[in-house]
């Protein structure tokens, strides 16, 4: 590793959003250690959108924790736009994947959307200004006076996703966000946040461990083995943008790499598993 | 103080995070409540003083009595003092002054300690042993060590109060701040809110339902401990003068400031519960 390491980070320096070098991360100690992710290295261009699957368990929250620097790895470096990760960057948001407790229930949903956003250079009518837009963007402005705990899951999530939003990031990593949604309002949130991609310029790291959902935003999916995780495959998504939650669906391209990865998890990221040709 | 005691074990047990009494649901919730609580009072007093004027012992005068000695000592005063006695103005001013003061400095060090303690488990679990043993012993038992110690002035007196009210601030404080979901902190982290407002706009509001509740407790408690304060080594104050009229056995002076007692100590905890209502609009109705 000591060999490849400076290359990477020359090449990083130009063409990477996001730099991942082998790492490994172990909770606890002694016998009770539970290793989750075991020398995972993966590299995010900008404006990529880059799906995470694997079983559950498997250590993808985990990830997106030492991804945001909210977590330090056992071992390993994370590199954003060639700088090394140490600490929370800026530039960066998150859904996380317990959204609900992600809200602050004494606030109105606009408050909560522009609560992180009082770092910034923009006062309080224009912090309220981008709270609604993003709240716009989610389909949630008529209700911005309304608290988190007045609204069903799929709209806390949306919330959390506007909260997101507003803070204008260049990276945005998102925890199974859907997976508490009805399957109507997960399509539409699904072409929502790829709607906003392109709107907010975003690079996105998107975890799920729906198949189909995660093909279907992605320009890149990582899949992920059993724990501890380590990269099982890294399969492009050629397929052209807009895509439709129907059409793209029944293109062959589409269910071949549906397929695909679903062999990769169900094999659990074992050489004899079915799924490489 | 049987009652007090009620409420100290009832609200010692805050459960997740106990709202008070039910909470107040706006004016109307708030009006059917007096209606109810006076309904009941009107009755016992009716008893009480059926009771009492059968009754010859000297021990104890019929409700009127006192109500009627509660106008004379304190609101026979000259118009310029808004007809307030010396009584009024000097004692309940002195005790009220002291208790005040006291639960404030008490909710106050409870809560910085509470958060503190509450931020880091090795330091709760370190402290553990002591915080459990020192908030077992009586406030009431230490009186006589604060009396060596501090002397027999005001300044005693206050730390007193502060020193009882702040274990019931802070035992709850340090719970309700342990309990915030870890997600909600590492909202604040991810966002990069700076520490302050994590402190004020995460962290403290989360445990607002807990502080409360021990604020609550913290009260009743104060109310008790300056009048305790005020039966040794005083020369005022609620607590003397009760004192003083059971040495002269003026018995409706005594009960007439213990009627005295009950109206502040029901007014205050109504002020509380009327705060609390407001500021926990939220949590009680994230509950329903
Ligand atoms: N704070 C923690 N301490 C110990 N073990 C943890 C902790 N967080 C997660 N784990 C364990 O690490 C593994 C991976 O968890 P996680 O990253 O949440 O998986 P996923 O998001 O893929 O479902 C799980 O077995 C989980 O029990
Ligand atoms: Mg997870």
């Amino acid at each position: 590793m000591s060999v490849t390491v400076p290359m990477t980070a020359t090449r990083s320096a130009v063409d990477a959003m996001l730099q991942v070098e082998g790492i490994t991360h172990v909770y606890g100690q002694g016998a009770t250690a539970h290793r989750a992710i075991e020398n995972l290295s993966f590299t995010v261009g900008p404006r990529e959108f880059v799906s995470i699957v694997g079983p559950s368990g498997a250590g993808k929250t985990t990830l997106l924790r030492i991804l945001s620097g909210l977590l330090t790895p056992t071992e390993g470096t994370v590199s954003l736009v060639g700088e090394p990760v140490d600490g929370v960057p800026e530039g960066m948001a998150m859904v996380f994947q317990d959204y609900s407790r992600s809200l602050l229930p004494w606030l109105s949903i606009e408050k909560n959307v522009m609560f992180p956003l009082t770092r910034t250079e923009a006062g309080r009518d224009e912090r309220r200004r981008i709270a609604r837009e993003s709240l716009e963007a989610v389909g949630l402005a008529d209700r911005h006076d309304r608290y988190p705990w007045q609204l069903s899951g799929g709209m806390q999530q949306r919330v959390a996703i506007a909260r997101a939003l507003a803070y204008r990031p260049r990276l945005l990593l998102m925890d199974e966000p859907f997976a508490s949604v009805d399957a109507q309002t997960r399509s539409d949130l699904e072409d929502l946040v790829l709607s906003l991609r392109d709107r907010y310029d975003m690079t996105i790291l998107f975890v799920t461990h729906d198949i189909d959902e995660s093909v279907y935003l992605a320009d890149r999916v990582l899949v992920l083995s059993r724990p501890p995780a380590h990269l099982v495959e890294e399969i492009p998504v050629p397929i052209p943008h807009p895509r439709d939650q129907i059409t793209t669906k029944e293109t062959d391209e589409f269910v071949d790499l549906r397929g695909r990865v679903a062999r990769l998890i169900r094999s659990g990221g074992q050489p004899d598993g079915g799924g490489s040709r | 103080m049987t009652t007090t005691e009620i409420r100290t074990t009832d609200a010692a047990n805050p459960g997740p995070a106990a709202p008070g009494k039910g909470g107040l649901r706006g004016t109307a919730r708030l009006s059917k409540r007096l209606a109810v609580d006076f309904g009941a009072l009107v009755v016992l007093v009716a008893l009480w003083q059926l009771a009492t004027s059968a009754a010859t012992t000297p021990f104890f005068p019929t409700p009127l009595e006192i109500v009627e000695n509660f106008g004379k000592m304190f609101f026979t005063g000259p118009p310029e003092h808004l007809f307030l006695t010396d009584a009024a103005t000097g004692d309940v001013f002195a005790s009220l002054w002291r208790m005040l003061l006291g639960y404030a400095i008490g909710c106050a060090w409870g809560i910085i300690v509470g958060t503190l303690l509450g931020r880091s488990r090795a330091a709760r679990e370190y402290t553990d042993p002591v915080v459990e043993l020192l908030r077992s012993i009586p406030a009431t038992a230490s009186l006589p060590l604060f009396i060596l110690v501090l002397g027999g002035g005001d300044f005693m007196r206050v730390a007193f109060i502060a020193w009882g009210v702040s274990w019931f601030v802070l035992i709850n404080t340090a719970s309700g701040v342990a309990s915030i979901h870890a997600t909600m902190l590492a909202m604040g982290r991810a966002f990069r809110v700076s520490r302050v407002r994590q402190l004020f706009g995460i962290i403290l509001p989360a445990a607002m339902p807990k502080i409360l509740a021990g604020m609550r407790i913290g009260l009743t408690a104060a109310l008790i401990l300056v009048v305790t304060s005020e039966f040794m080594v005083a020369t005022n104050g609620i607590g003397f003068q009760l004192i003083q009229a059971q040495r002269r056995f003026q018995v409706l002076d005594m009960w007439t400031w213990m009627l005295l007692l009950a109206v502040l100590g029901y007014l205050l905890n109504t002020i509380l519960e009327v705060t609390e209502g407001r500021l926990l609009a939220w949590h009680r109705k994230a509950r329903d």
